[in-house]
């Protein structure tokens, strides 16, 4: 079936950005995170937590405070300026200047009218949301120590504040601080020191909950001013909190990366008087926890080891099902990495430069699972910065490696690369056509002599290239209308066919020779996170985050017999149950019944010609096979080859000798750069 | 004056001998309570006031003269380093002359020529001077206005500064890098040793 010799690649020192604040629209079920390099991702919770949006940031533009306003999606940073985004061409759409000095919080009123801004000079703006823009509406008293948290209260008509040392009551109508509750300072050598109330948050009876420097988690009455209880949670500090929907849960999250739950529950049975209990406490990360969201049914987390834990609370979903699973989003749901397959090159993208390695060479043949020894080792050619302050968006490398392109937000650039041996020139292509100024996806036709870049509103614009120079060729637009960003873009091997997918599920298969539209492929109800065209049969093999596969034939304008037959009989659960998306998809030129596929922990090559697996089969059966006499083998494989052996995967992809190049990046790796955790005393260390 | 009053003393030689000893070691121990309190004539306590005021005085001009010596000190070493911060009296001279220049011609054109062209000529002018003054002068000068965000990215660094000390600085009680990989190390060979079958 399958002897490759196989690049282990490890020297992609892929680093992720912490979680630095999450905001839950929950009308659409979206998640946004901000990350602490400014990029902003958008997760479809209903689509198996697909990662569907990523938002470059940009340099020096740091994100304290993320909040949704009805559809509309705000953020705010240190540089003291709030951000909105667009969500349909993935940039920021405008910006408009607080005056208030660093932005430390943001918040929306509950109808979406207003914004709610907490500066470090002491001063609380209100902005009001008119259809295209944000307006300075008013300033409250200022204050004089910095704002750093915020809550309004769900009628709109109060705001709480968190200061150093005080938390403030403002009523919205007057500007004027109604209360000022003054919060305990530590004990002993932390009594110097002010207090910094992290996070506060407004309840409709008029509590006031607030999570505090000191590790307490108190709550106060709004109405008198005073203090009812306090909950000491942790040592170190209570960095975030969120409450549910129906405010009957509260969730705190510390500094030591655990994550506490507190439940208003009546204290005994049948008893009227209910209270706050501290319930649950997770340990799902190693560093501070920074972010929180309380979804109806789960506990989403995020901070400084970088990782989205979404904790599904075993009292809303059912037990030891699929829905009740503890998710770990690690790895970004697309790929980093771009591989030559003539060439065997790899471009590396980095948010603020791009690496290109070539990959090393070794003779000898040994048995399966065997090392072999480099005759010559992988070597960085080219470390490319970017220009300017915006991150790198995208970036492609043609299949003979001889052009280079990245683009960020507010530019394109194409390189013409030539490496003989050892002498490696890169040049930059001055003249590129100004329709192109920036793109969502690049890609490069198998042939070299095209560059295909989607920008917005789906369209994708043909730029032919030639020596050195690019001209411009042709847009390709799907039907009016569309406004999804495209996420995905393959050109086939023959050079016929560009496919173009959005993150509203529409895929489009345009015709290169006659310059236009060939057919879209029917929506189905998930995202499709990889594609790619088959060499000689033309068939469409498109993976969604779901987990299904379909193929459809390009020729035909139909699904095929297979994809029908596998429909039919469904996948396996164990294939279904995966919880990373495929993220590229790449064919076998000695075999054409082959599919490779891989996500984060597995990569897999399903072979047409054998049998679809049973649902009760055993799915992952290459072990059990290998153990068997050749008579048995025939009766018992499938078509699902799974290989386990490569884990995590950032990209995998088959040269054109046959030898399969698999990127790693070790998780270890990932923590041993991380920030200092807390100093904690484990048991036995 | 008030005559010199002693008590006498009715005692024998040997508690003279032991008064006096006990006096030069300042220990008065039975004899402050017995005997009468010694007398201090008017004019010594006046004298002994009169002293410690004009010490006090004394000290007081000398500290003011101290203080002002060092206010003497400082003042000059600022005025020495303004000095050698402002540009050179010939420099200002040749910049003097320079603007004069450009004024002159500036008012000059204007009186020949008609309105409109004037103003035109005006416009340019001025930009030429504008040119003119930010050209290199003598020396390694160089005129450049300051850019407005410095002030802004100084709040911008502060408020950073305090986030990274409240969260890492002292008292945060992080464990540092060597403290985790040595950790690390430890539990590692432990487990390596636990799956060694012991013997």
């Amino acid at each position: 079936m399958g002897e490759f010799k196989v690049h282990r690649v490890r020297f992609f020192d892929y680093m992720p950005s912490a979680i630095r604040a999450m905001a839950f629209n929950s009308r659409t079920e979206r998640l946004a995170v901000a990350r602490a390099d400014g990029t902003v991702e958008v997760f479809n919770f209903t689509d198996n937590y697909f990662q569907e949006k990523v938002i470059p940031g940009r340099d020096g533009a740091g994100i304290e405070a993320l909040c949704w306003a009805r559809q509309r999606l705000f953020s705010a940073g240190l540089s003291g300026e709030i951000t909105e985004y667009d969500l349909e061409n993935l940039q920021p759409k405008s910006t408009v200047d607080a005056y208030g000095g660093p932005i430390w919080t943001l918040s929306s009123n509950s109808k979406g009218t207003q914004l709610a801004v907490g500066c470090e000079d002491g001063t609380l703006k209100i902005f009001e949301i008119l259809a295209d823009r944000i307006q300075f509406k008013r300033n409250f008293d200022r204050q004089k120590s910095r704002v750093i948290s915020l809550s309004w209260h769900p009628s709109g008509t109060l705001l709480a504040a968190g200061m150093m040392d005080m938390i403030r009551i403002f009523d919205a109508e007057t500007g004027h601080s109604a209360h000022r509750l003054l919060v305990e300072r530590g004990v002993g050598a932390c009594k110097s020191k002010e207090v910094v109330v992290w996070s506060v948050v407004f309840l409709s009876n008029h509590t006031i909950v607030s999570g505090d420097s000191v590790g307490k988690v108190q709550m106060w009455d709004g109405v008198t001013g005073t203090l009812i209880t306090t909950h000491f949670v942790t040592k170190w500090d209570v960095l975030a909190l969120s409450v549910s929907q129906d405010e009957s849960s509260l969730i705190a999250g510390t500094s030591e990366g655990t994550v506490v739950q507190f439940q208003f529950l009546p204290c005994t049975v049948n008893d009227q008087d209910k209270d706050w209990v501290r319930t649950r406490t997770f340990k799902n990360h190693s560093h501070d926890v920074r972010a929180l969201v309380h979804t109806d049914i789960s506990v989403v987390s995020g901070g400084m080891d970088t990782q989205l834990v979404v904790r599904p609370l075993l009292d809303k979903v059912e037990k030891n099902t699929q829905e009740s699973a503890l998710r770990k989003i690690v790895f970004p749901h697309r790929s980093l990495v771009c591989c030559a397959k003539k060439s065997g090159l790899l471009l590396f993208q980095f948010p603020d430069h791009l690496e290109l390695w070539r990959l090393g060479e070794s003779e000898g043949h040994g048995k399966p699972g065997d090392s072999l020894p480099l005759k010559r080792k992988p070597e960085k050619l080219i470390h490319l910065k970017r220009k300017g302050d915006d991150h790198v968006w995208c970036s492609g490398l043609s299949p003979c490696g001889e052009w280079l392109a990245y683009s960020t937000v507010s530019s394109i650039r194409l390189y013409r690369l030539q490496i003989h041996d050892n002498i490696i020139s890169i040049t930059k292509v001055s003249k590129v056509p100004k329709i192109l100024h920036s793109a969502q996806q690049l890609c490069f036709s198998s042939d070299s002599s095209k560059l295909f870049a989607s920008c917005s509103h789906s369209s994708v614009i043909v730029v032919s290239l030639s020596q050195s120079e690019c001209k411009y060729v042709h847009t390709f637009k799907p039907q009016p209308g569309c406004r999804h960003p495209v996420h995905l873009l393959h050109a086939s091997d023959d050079g016929n066919w560009l496919v173009a997918a959005n993150t509203g599920g529409e895929v489009h298969v345009y015709n290169l020779q006659k310059l236009k539209l060939h057919c879209t492929v029917p929506v189905y109800s998930s995202c499709p996170t990889a594609l790619a065209v088959h060499p000689t049969t033309r068939n469409l093999i498109t993976v969604h985050a779901d987990q299904q596969i379909f193929e459809f034939s390009l020729l035909q304008k139909e699904y095929t017999e297979w994809s029908r037959k596998l429909q039919k009989q469904g996948l396996h659960p164990l294939w279904l149950q995966r919880d990373t998306p495929i993220t590229h998809i790449t064919f076998n030129p000695k075999n054409s019944a082959h599919i490779l596929l891989h996500d984060m922990f597995m990569f897999c090559i399903i072979d047409k010609s054998l049998p679809l697996p049973e649902a009760k089969s055993q799915f992952s059966n290459q072990m059990t096979l290998r153990s068997l006499p050749e008579s048995d083998r025939i009766r018992h494989s499938h078509s699902f080859k799974i290989c386990k052996t490569f884990q995590p995967l950032l990209s995998l992809s088959l040269l054109e000798d046959q030898s399969l190049v698999v990127v790693e990046r070790p998780l270890l790796d990932i923590q041993s750069q991380l920030p200092a955790p807390v100093r904690q005393k484990k048991f036995a260390t | 004056m008030a005559p010199k009053q002693r008590g006498v003393r009715a005692k024998s030689s040997k508690a003279d001998r032991s008064d006096e000893i006990m006096e030069s070691c300042g220990l008065e121990l039975g004899s402050s309570d017995d005997d009468a309190p010694e007398v201090v004539t008017f004019e010594d306590s006046k004298a002994q006031a009169l002293r410690s005021v004009k010490q006090a005085l004394e000290s007081a001009r000398r500290e003011k003269d101290l203080l002002k010596e060092r206010r003497k000190k400082r003042q000059k070493l600022f005025q020495e380093q303004k000095k050698r911060k402002l540009l050179s009296v010939e420099l200002l001279e040749e910049i003097d002359s320079l603007q004069k220049q450009s004024q002159r011609k500036a008012e000059a054109t204007p009186q020949d020529e008609e309105q409109r062209e004037e103003e035109l000529e005006e416009m340019t002018e001025t930009k030429q001077e504008k040119l003119e003054h930010s050209r290199k002068l003598k020396g390694n000068y160089k005129v450049t206005t300051v850019k407005p965000q410095a002030l802004s990215s100084f709040q911008q660094k502060t408020a950073e500064d305090f986030l990274q000390s409240r969260l890492y600085g002292a008292g945060s009680r992080r464990a540092t890098t060597r403290e985790q990989k040595s950790k690390a190390e430890k539990l590692k060979l432990r487990w390596i040793r636990k799956q060694i079958p012991s013997s």
